[in-house]
């Protein structure tokens, strides 16, 4: 016989702890309320016949959130044979609120009371076997984290299954509700089973909009119209109200706590770092430093060793023959050596893939396209890429130590009343930061946003920001049409930055995002030292899946962009070609270089440019290199420089700064939409958003810029882009109509 | 009173939620009943983070002025 064990429980109870612990899976595990958004299912490691389903955590049975909506249709529609109830030992009065409402539903109950080894070293007691005599089901002591009482929880558990059917609800609330319940129920149909009676008449008592609609039950309004006048107070709070008493109720002689009402560590930690003046400060110089060490010191070293090492030339095995080969330079630099030294000479040299890669297919006289096609297509582009994965997983990992430690939570709460300003909730601060990194992990993060809407408005603004792939097209285009001016830079940070709060304020208008906003509450874990494999786990978790993104889509468009390039039709035949001028990707770019000519920016190479900038943004410069006949170039391109400030005006290169910071992201990043969408059309919605947006604010910075330097007269253009902005400041300023309870909360403000 | 105007650190006991919309049914349930205890344990520009039956909630200032203690 297969039985169905259901894992219900508050958020951040240790639910996915528990389910990893009995399946044997890796579930990604987070100290942050919602990690699991969407129900999971495993086999019992021991048994394989018996399923385990891993619910969302809830507050309660009422369809108030996403989750519980998803917890609550499981329970209800699939009757699992047993809940196993997980319970967080350290707050038992909240979590036991959760118990009431599951032991009603008919279904066997078997509670776990987690954490019991902060329980006992907090100095706090717990009579569970008294507990579960009054709740009228078994209670067993785990700790899910170190696996202690699992076991025995589990058979418990599957001992409760065999009474499936005989389970009835033993709590009951003061004289007075229950008289009005007996009313609800006497009115309930006839073929409703005897266990469920009790869920369904506390339910219509409570006016649940989805039982009401589903049984049609006549009749009740009236009696809980006297039951709420009787009590003062709406149907659904008298009942929250009798479940808090008769929880009380159960406590007394069963639960003893050493500190009562005292602040915690965890509060007192609390104290400072949201403290109102300080947590500000605090929170900017951990940004620093977590940026700081995983983007300038040692993740760069882990990138340009991966970049210039591994996918490069070749590396010096710990450093060994680093100094000899440095001074050899020197000396031939000084020319006091005659040959340029060869760092293979020198200590323990390790060659980099496309060095060995390409020696092989040379040693077995592969055809020389193929050897292009592997060594620059695929070696180079998905190279390219994956020479970003160690500054991620040092990004990665800190992100995961903040995340588990507690602080992330609290970095919402901070940053919320700032984006709230502008339809954000504080929540999409987080993608946005690491966004300056990389705009893949940066999607990846939004994930930890509850609520859909904001999550899916933080997926399509959070490339809005410059990723560091971006920052060598603005140093091309500061150095080569503005002289290096130090506002360049800052400028573009300054665009990204507007783009998302234009964004948040336009989107939040529109029919797809409007809607009442979750209002702010977020429970807020304990601070807590994360053990270092959970930490670990995360960044693996977060890191393999970009690396697996790099071996798929990537890899396509790299080999795609590569034949694109090297083919074309040159003297009269089609085939390799010399000059990538005359390459398929030349004509393509030819094509569609009339679209961009309103920007600005109509030769072909530009077009080429921003579409190569498509497979990864640092491309862009190395395409302008290639076509404007160098070799190779400076990550800032400074070789192209002359040629760029003959065929750009200034306001048409930062038309071009503008529309590669804002259009589409590389593939990675729509990768990484795409998997976080978990939708096609979101995904198409996104990129075509953010593509329209940038093309329509380029189209105003050229059009409107080349009219007031005077290097073009006002025409249609201008008269068109006029019209765009005042279009996009209406959308901006527009009022809001479906939005009334958003106006309460803000006028109560 | 309403929890805004509250000390910081001086557990207080919640005497109503005002309203009767799903936003109090939520705080209801989320462990903010009338009766029960609520201590302020930090505040940034009216927004709070409270501490109610051992579990520390973060609400926005017009959630926080809707408890009354």
């Amino acid at each position: 016989m297969s039985i169905r064990i259901a894992l219900a429980g508050n958020p951040n109870s240790g639910k996915t702890t528990l389910f990893n612990a009995l399946t044997g899976s890796n579930q990604f595990v987070g100290n942050w309320p919602g990690v699991t958004v969407e129900k999971k299912e495993g086999k019992l490691k021991s048994d394989r016949s018996i399923t385990i389903t891993d619910l969302p955590g809830i507050y309660s049975l009422s369809p108030y959130t996403l989750e519980e909506v998803v917890a609550r249709n499981y329970l209800l529609e699939e009757r699992p044979d047993v809940i196993l109830n997980i319970i967080d030992g350290t707050n038992l009065e909240r979590n036991l609120f959760l118990t009431t409402q599951l032991a009603e539903l008919g279904i066997p109950v078997v509670v776990a009371v987690n954490m019991m080894d902060v329980v006992l070293k907090n100095g706090d007691k717990i009579d569970t076997a008294k507990l579960g005599k009054r709740l009228g089901c078994k209670v067993f002591e785990i700790s899910a984290l170190k696996g202690t009482g699992i076991a025995e929880a589990v058979q418990g558990a599957l001992d409760a299954a065999k009474t499936a059917g005989n389970f009835r609800p033993v709590h009951s609330f003061s004289a007075k509700v229950e008289q009005f319940l007996t009313a609800v129920s006497a009115k309930l149909p006839e073929h409703l089973p005897e266990e469920q009676r009790r869920f369904y008449s506390i339910k219509l008592f409570e006016r649940d909009e989805k039982i009401m609609a589903a049984l049609k039950v006549e009749e009740i309004e009236e009696i809980i119209l006297a039951a709420e006048k009787e009590m003062d107070d709406d149907a659904e709070s008298i009942i929250t109200a009798e479940r808090y008493h008769y929880i009380g109720d159960i406590l007394k002689n069963c639960y003893w706590k050493k500190n009562r009402g005292g602040l915690t560590v965890s509060d007192k930690i609390d104290r400072v770092v949201t403290n109102r003046w300080l947590a500000l400060p605090i929170f900017a110089a951990v940004m620093f430093l977590v940026y700081f060490v995983s983007v300038s010191t040692v993740g760069t070293y882990a990138t340009d060793w991966a970049n210039d090492g591994v996918f490069g030339d070749g590396w010096h095995l710990f450093g060994i023959g680093s100094a000899e080969m440095a001074e050899a330079s020197e000396a031939f630099e000084a020319g006091t050596l005659t040959e340029e030294p060869d760092p293979a000479d020198f200590g323990v040299w390790v060659p980099g893939i496309p060095v060995v890669v390409g020696g092989v297919l040379e040693s077995i006289n592969c055809a020389e396209w193929l050897q292009g096609l592997v060594v620059d297509g695929v070696i180079g582009g998905v190279g390219a890429v994956l020479g970003f994965v160690p500054q991620m997983l040092v990004l990665f990992f800190f992100l995961a130590f903040l995340e588990a430690c507690g602080y992330m939570a609290r970095i919402a709460f901070i940053m919320d009343r700032i984006f709230r300003k502008f339809g954000l909730s504080g929540k999409s601060f987080i993608p946005m930061l690491i966004g300056t990194g990389c705009g893949v992990p940066g999607i990846m993060a939004s994930r930890t946003i509850e609520n859909d809407r904001d999550r899916k408005m933080t997926i399509m603004t959070t490339t809005f920001i410059p990723c560091g792939a971006k920052l060598p097209i603005i140093a091309l285009i500061a150095g080569a049409l503005f002289g290096g001016a130090a506002w360049v830079a800052p400028s573009a940070y300054f665009v990204g930055i507007a783009a998302i709060i234009v964004s948040g304020v336009i989107l939040k208008k529109t029919r797809l995002f409007a809607g009442d906003p979750a209002p702010f509450v977020m429970e807020l874990p304990a601070y807590h030292m994360p053990t270092l494999s959970g930490v670990l786990r995360s960044m693996w978790e977060r890191g393999s899946s970009f690396v697996k993104k790099a071996g798929t889509i990537i890899l396509l468009s790299a080999i795609v962009i590569w034949f694109l390039s090297n083919f074309g039709f040159a003297n009269g035949s089609f085939g390799m070609v010399e000059d990538l001028s005359d390459g398929l990707l030349a004509d393509i770019g030819s094509a569609i270089a009339v679209l961009f000519a309103p920007l600005g920016w109509g030769n072909w190479q530009s077009a080429v440019a921003a579409v190569t900038g498509l497979v990864a943004k640092e491309n862009v410069v190395a395409t302008f290199g290639q076509l404007y006949g160098f070799a190779e170039v400076a990550e800032d391109g400074a070789e192209v420089w002359g040629t760029l400030a003959a065929s750009f005006t200034p306001v048409a290169a930062y038309s071009f700064l503008v529309f590669n910071l804002l259009c589409a992201p590389c593939f990675a990043a729509i990768g990484a939409i795409k998997r976080e969408m978990n939708s096609a059309k979101w995904t198409w919605f996104a990129i075509g958003y953010q593509t329209l947006f940038a093309y329509l604010i380029s189209f105003c910075v050229y059009q409107i810029g080349s009219a007031v330097t005077g290097t073009a007269s006002f025409g249609i253009g201008t008269a068109l882009a006029a019209a765009a902005v005042l279009g996009i400041l209406f959308m901006l300023f527009r009022p809001q109509k479906q939005l009334k309870k958003w106006k309460l909360e803000t006028a109560a403000e | 009173m309403p929890l805004t105007l509250a000390e910081m650190g001086i557990p207080q006991v919640i005497k109503k939620i005002g309203g009767k919309d799903e936003t109090k049914r939520f705080l209801e349930k989320l462990g903010f009943a009338a009766g029960g205890e609520v201590t302020v344990v930090s505040e940034i520009s009216g927004n709070m983070i409270v501490s109610v039956k051992e579990a520390r909630i973060a609400i926005s200032k017009a959630m926080a002025s809707r408890i009354l203690v």
